[in-house]
């Protein structure tokens, strides 16, 4: 397989909350390769959004690495990280709440262009706002409204534009769509599609929406309060899910297909998810796990391929 | 099949400073003693507003009434005052919510909020009350209830509010049970949960269900009717399987197109629905997909089909389906 575009490395980020740490993310390694849409699937709370702000450094990292064109980026300094980071983007989950109200469009799509000096002149910087939009399926029209004037998608669109400006190698996906309309995350994710074959994106692509993630994603990443559970192709993961925990949460999927739907045999999860303050050692799904044998509670289960390209954290992933 | 509610050329509107947003017009439909109905469309299509209608939650003004009745056991509810509704609202007929972060109080006791219904309905004492409340948050799976009674929303999990929301629903033994969108805050492994926790009280107290939801896997799953509504109208009506197998209306068809299943190929491209839903401030006059209908006709402009049916709980309100439309496919043709 091709180089890794990047890879992270034991990446932790802990939140100091008074009672003790929130380890949101503990500890978590996966490789992203070029073009490929990385998917990272796991319930509210589980440290997903963490991890993908934690990899593009909007937040500082408690420990680890990423390695980007062979260089570990948390090491950078400030100055450098900032030529860096055209190469990262981000594409947030609400799309009321990620533009500048008193921004016009042009204004928002262009920031990124004006942080960077990325533009000559006032032509140049305007020809590539409209060639942005166009891009997104927007128009020049559009250029001088306020973000009110625009319906959720579009919003989402404009979002999609500004990210682009900087023509950035990766883009992190925080829920793109879980705020739009069933018809409308169609019309989202088809563009999102498009233009990473049209640009040579590589995306990861965070959401809580399964069977969404399963349909863009090359590979797919499982977390459960901070770690990693199981990673694989697409495809694998969902046909031969290994990790209990995965099993369960796609069993819970409810599938638009009455017949299949009723007849469906499902795992029901007893509980919540526990709290990710001060966790105990041991596996992390021990306490609602069905195979759970007294190992699980004493040590950590280590990440490891079972299969080619089927990395699974359990004790017991060979015999069940 | 005994009716419990029968909605019958509802029409609500609202008054605004620009003018009367039409949020639903002219629908109509019944839900059967023990069934669960399910109301799918795509955020404004009214389907909360109908909720809302039946509860009369909605404030007024600026919401008012255009016409229509809602026939609760035959008791047309917008004929009763204001008090009348009271001793209906939250005994027989009762509701859950979207959010349930939001919906309970988050300075009273989880106990006293279920009490507070009891005492008031059923005139019951506040110990008996307390009784039935631990009786209920047991029912709906809450570990410990005698002394989460004791703890405010803030100490409850998403899931576990959403519990508790549905014990509060359930407490007086209601008839009918309206639950907007109530798995939408939550994560799918509680959802599974709370569904059939709802399924299984359904059973054990007979009563009937109206489902919202924009969740086309969880209709599949729950629902023995669905009702599709589109820019405030009903689109397409018929059982759950007529739906999903015997699709009749575009709008329908499209819906479930733009949904990903986990059995479809990654290559597959998926459906959207381009363009957004008519302004409702001046509802079209033809068809409201007509903008969005890649069928769309010309008549399709100009005329509002009526319902057409294709069996006796199926029915769809669209041109195509017309007798004489059959031979014409195609915009404009």
């Amino acid at each position: 397989m091709a180089e890794p575009l990047i890879s992270a490395r034991n990446i932790k980020k802990y939140f100091d909350v008074g009672e003790g740490m929130l380890k949101a993310v503990d500890g978590i390694s996966f490789d992203i390769y070029p073009g490929e849409t990385f998917g990272l699937v796991g319930e509210s709370g589980c440290g997903k959004s963490t991890a993908g702000r934690t990899i593009i450094r909007l937040y500082d990292p408690t420990e680890g690495e990423l390695i980007f064109n062979g260089k570990n980026i948390y090491d950078l300094s400030h100055r450098e990280m900032q030529e860096v980071r055209r190469n990262f983007q981000m594409i947030f989950q609400d799309p009321y709440a990620s533009l500048n109200p008193r921004m016009t469009v042009e204004e928002i799509v262009a920031e990124p262009l004006d942080i960077h000096k990325a533009y000559k002149n006032h032509e140049e910087r305007k020809a590539r706002v409209i060639e942005l939009l166009e891009l997104v399926g927007l128009n020049e029209e559009h250029a001088m409204r306020f973000p009110h004037e625009f319906s959720g998608g579009q919003r989402q669109r404009i979002g999609i534009a500004r990210a682009l400006a900087l023509n950035p190698k990766f883009i992190v996906c925080d829920e793109p769509i879980s705020a739009l309309d069933v018809s409308i995350q169609a019309q989202v994710v088809n563009l999102l599609k498009d233009l990473q074959e049209k640009l040579g994106l590589t995306y990861m692509f965070i959401a809580h929406d399964l069977s969404m993630v399963r349909y863009i994603s090359d590979r797919v990443g499982v977390m459960y309060l901070g770690h990693m559970m199981e990673l694989a192709k697409s495809e694998e993961l969902y046909d031969n899910p290994i990790h209990p925990y995965t099993r369960a949460l796609l069993s819970a999927i409810p599938i638009p297909n009455p017949e299949i739907q009723r007849s469906r045999k499902r795992i029901m999860l007893e509980g919540d998810v526990p709290s990710p303050i001060n966790p105990k050692p041991g596996c992390r799904f021990v306490d609602r796990c069905s195979y759970a044998v007294d190992k699980c509670r004493k040590e950590t289960p280590v990440f490891e391929e079972i299969k080619p390209n089927h990395f699974v954290a359990c004790h017991r992933a060979r015999e069940i | 099949m005994e009716k419990v509610l029968e909605v019958k050329n509802l029409a609500v509107s609202f008054k605004t400073f620009f003018g009367e947003v039409e949020a639903v017009r002219d629908i109509s439909f019944d839900v059967g003693r023990s069934e669960t109905v399910a109301i799918v469309g795509e955020s404004g299509c009214g389907k909360s507003v109908t909720a809302n209608s039946i509860m009369q939650l909605l404030p007024m003004p600026p919401a008012f009434f255009k016409g229509g009745e809602i026939l609760f056991n035959g008791d047309n509810l917008l004929k009763r005052s204001e008090k009348e509704i009271q001793a209906i609202r939250g005994n027989q007929i009762s509701m859950v919510f979207q959010d349930p972060m939001t919906s309970l109080n988050p300075t009273m006791k989880i106990g006293k909020q279920i009490v507070e219904g009891l005492v008031k309905h059923q005139k019951l004492s506040t110990e008996e009350a307390k009784k039935k409340a631990i009786e209920m948050l047991n029912l709906v799976a809450v570990p410990q209830p005698e002394k989460r009674i004791n703890q405010y929303p803030h100490e409850f999990s998403g899931g576990m509010r959403q519990r508790v929301m549905i014990a509060l629903a359930m407490v007086s033994t209601p008839q009918l049970l309206i639950a907007d969108e109530p798995t939408t805050a939550l994560d799918v492994t509680v959802q599974a949960q709370i569904l059939e926790l709802m399924k299984e009280i359904q059973k054990k107290l007979n009563m009937s269900i109206i489902l919202i939801t924009h969740d086309l896997g969880i209709v599949a799953d729950m629902s023995d009717k669905v009702i599709v509504m589109y820019a405030g109208q009903i689109l397409e009506e018929g059982l759950t399987e007529e739906i999903f197998e015997n699709t009749k209306h575009p709008y329908t068809r499209k819906l479930l197109a733009s949904v990903p299943r986990l059995d479809m190929s990654r290559d597959e491209p998926l459906h959207s629905i381009e363009g957004t839903p008519p302004d409702l401030y001046i509802p079209p006059k033809g068809c409201s997909f007509y903008d969005r209908c890649e069928y769309a006709m010309k008549i399709c402009k100009s005329h509002m089909p009526d319902f057409e049916s294709h069996s006796s709980t199926h029915k769809s309100r669209c041109w195509l389906n017309h007798p004489m439309a059959q031979a014409n496919e195609g915009r404009n043709s």
